[in-house]
């Protein structure tokens, strides 16, 4: 685990960001996706370039959370804020850096008069242990699927 | 962030709309298929928007913890012309890039290519709106020299393409590969700009600054995620895109770009004065360094893609070796690389103006040598083009001792407007400006 030699910082998300971002999913989750990642980073600027949030440690991205402000979805009139997805380089955990950039996209959310944050997140994943931490507990609201009936079964 | 929108008196804002008609055809379109390819996004409002609840006093300058002006009248004779003359440039840069655009739209590749581009000439046509809204909601009479709000406004709208401020605003573009190149590296620059100017002492043009620049964060992103994948299909082989394409374009805007933040020497007044945060080589320095992390970014991608197989450890030691050695990899030459043209590198303006060097920095001293390695650089069509032909006379003339390089600058010719409101009247001509005495640092915004 290194150790930063400069201060960590915090800023908004920009286009230069997607290879150190794809960097990161590539370490994290062992799939090189640079497509969707341009996809998804497209989609968070042209929405809110503040509200998502990297972290940059010795002149490098080294963390990067996705956030975005919506509303009248799922019923939810008042505006949410969203946190979709989230990564930290490996080389960099234990650092409170996802805090970090959780508390950036939590002022940006208080300065939009945002007053609750979302999110969804697997159950057993390590995942929700950290938002567990940051003070998310588990909402009303319940994520269901199913798959797409065959043809036959809808007749 | 919230923000107050505002709509221009009916009469300015129908003009907009009638300027629109002309040079955004495409508009209606954009309108329809906005929920296809900007999902969930807000619906497009032609409307300045003021930011609320930013800093009410000046941080820089000789003014610094003096109250933001509100008015006109509370600036000084000197800081309203400066100001005022910031607002038009700025305008004129905004429906400029849209006609620029316009030109080659209809040529791109890719729909959504196509849809994000429209979206940037829509914002840009707001980004105008917004100036507008400055110039029309105060009276400048007394900095402007009488001109009222009205005739600046007919004037900027009856720009055409070479008559605009900015060089950058003033050259078509030879294809839709200048569309992206142009979004990637000149909307940098107006990001730039648009950052210096939040701290800016008049507060409604502060004020004006936040929503334009979250606009711009799109704009940069429909430019750099396009060569992106440009540079991968160039990668796997491609015939329809090269990295040499888009190299000649980066080679075409990256010095006009460089030219946008004001002579080097420069800027010293917009900090005294408290309009933005920089001077000139500081903005300077750090877009070219963000420019060179946007070319290592798109290398990248392009050595990713020849070599999938690769670990990306091992693609960026590739990178490394290649920049190093200038030599090839498996088939991949250095030159396939994307890279930073020198600072110096056909610059027509600003400390190096016509010094003749080369994109790696080379030096020239004869002026057709120095053409003949600009044709090799830039885009064909681009050579054949009227600006490169007057660039040439010009470049000759100060070589031979004819002029000299301040004559030089005053000598490329501009477009002006000669009378005529409507842009359909034709109303600009090619005209030859006398010199006169340029204030280095008082207009490079966008």
């Amino acid at each position: 685990m290194p150790e930063l030699s400069t201060p960590l910082r915090i800023r908004p998300l920009d286009e230069l960001d997607i290879g150190s971002i794809v960097r990161i999913d590539e370490r994290v989750g062992g799939t090189y996706r640079p497509d969707y990642w341009e996809g998804r980073v497209m989609f968070y600027l042209r929405r809110d370039p503040q509200a998502s949030q990297v972290a940059v440690s010795d002149g490098k991205v080294v963390g990067f959370m996705l956030a975005d402000v919506r509303a009248g979805e799922f019923g939810l009139e008042e505006p949410s804020g969203w946190i979709e997805r989230f990564g930290i380089d490996p080389d960099y955990r234990g650092r409170d850096i996802g805090r970090a950039l959780f508390q950036a996209i939590a002022a940006h959310f208080r300065a939009m008069g945002v007053a609750k944050i979302r999110t969804l997140a697997i159950q057993s994943d390590a995942v929700s242990g950290f938002l567990t931490k940051l003070g998310f507990a588990p909402a009303p609201l319940v994520a269901l699927e199913m798959m797409v009936p065959a043809d036959r079964e809808q007749r | 962030m919230k923000f107050e929108k505002i709509t221009l008196e009916k009469k300015y804002h129908d003009a907009v709309e009638h300027w629109r008609r002309h040079y955004l055809k495409d508009y209606d379109s954009l309108i329809e298929n906005w929920d296809r390819y900007f999902p969930q996004d807000e619906a497009f409002c032609l409307c300045a928007k003021l930011e609320l609840g930013t800093p009410g006093t000046v941080s820089v300058g000789e003014h610094a913890g003096e109250k933001k002006r509100v008015k006109p009248d509370e600036l000084t004779e000197e800081e309203a012309k400066h100001l005022l003359a910031i607002i038009r440039a700025q305008a004129s840069t905004e429906f400029g890039s849209i006609q620029q655009h316009a030109g080659t739209l209809e040529r791109a590749q890719d729909d959504e290519d196509r849809f994000w581009v429209l979206r940037v000439m829509a914002e840009e046509l707001r980004h105008g709106y917004q100036m507008f809204h400055l110039l029309l909601s105060q009276d400048w009479s007394r900095a402007s020299g009488g001109v009222k709000g009205e005739t600046m406004v007919e004037e900027i709208l009856s720009m055409q393409t070479g008559s605009h401020v900015l060089d950058a605003f003033n050259l078509e573009y030879d294809s839709f590969v200048d569309n992206i190149v142009f979004a990637a590296l000149i909307d940098r620059v107006g990001k730039y700009q648009l950052t210096m100017q939040k701290v800016c002492a008049y507060k409604p043009m502060a004020d004006s600054m936040p929503p334009m620049l979250r606009e711009e964060a799109f704009h940069l992103a429909a430019g750099v995620i396009p060569m992106r994948r440009w540079a991968r299909r160039a990668a796997e082989g491609d015939p329809l895109i090269t990295m040499s394409m888009i190299q000649k374009s980066v080679n075409k805007w990256f010095p006009r770009g460089l030219e946008m933040f004001g002579d080097e020497r420069g800027g010293d007044s917009n900090l005294r004065m408290g309009f933005k945060d920089l001077k000139n080589r500081e903005a300077q320095d750090q877009y070219i360094e963000e420019v060179r992390r946007m070319v290592r970014d798109i290398n990248s991608r392009f050595v990713r893609a020849r070599f999938p197989e690769y670990l990306p450890e091992k693609a960026e030691q590739v990178l490394v070796e290649l920049e190093r050695s200038r030599g090839s990899h498996r088939g991949v030459a250095f030159d396939e690389l994307l890279r930073l043209p020198d600072r110096r590198f056909f610059r027509r303006k600003g400390e190096p103006a016509f010094a003749m060097v080369g994109v790696d920095g080379e030096t020239f001293s004869d002026a057709r040598e120095y053409l003949r390695h600009l044709a090799k650089h830039l885009p064909e069509s681009y050579m054949a083009s009227r600006d490169l032909r007057n660039y040439g006379d010009v470049l000759k003339r100060i070589v031979s001792g004819e002029l000299s390089v301040a004559e030089g600058v005053m000598k490329m010719p501009k477009l002006k407007r000669v009378g005529g409101t409507c842009p359909c009247s034709r109303s600009v001509r090619w005209v030859m400006e006398e010199p006169s005495s340029g204030n280095s640092d008082a207009a490079a915004p966008r």
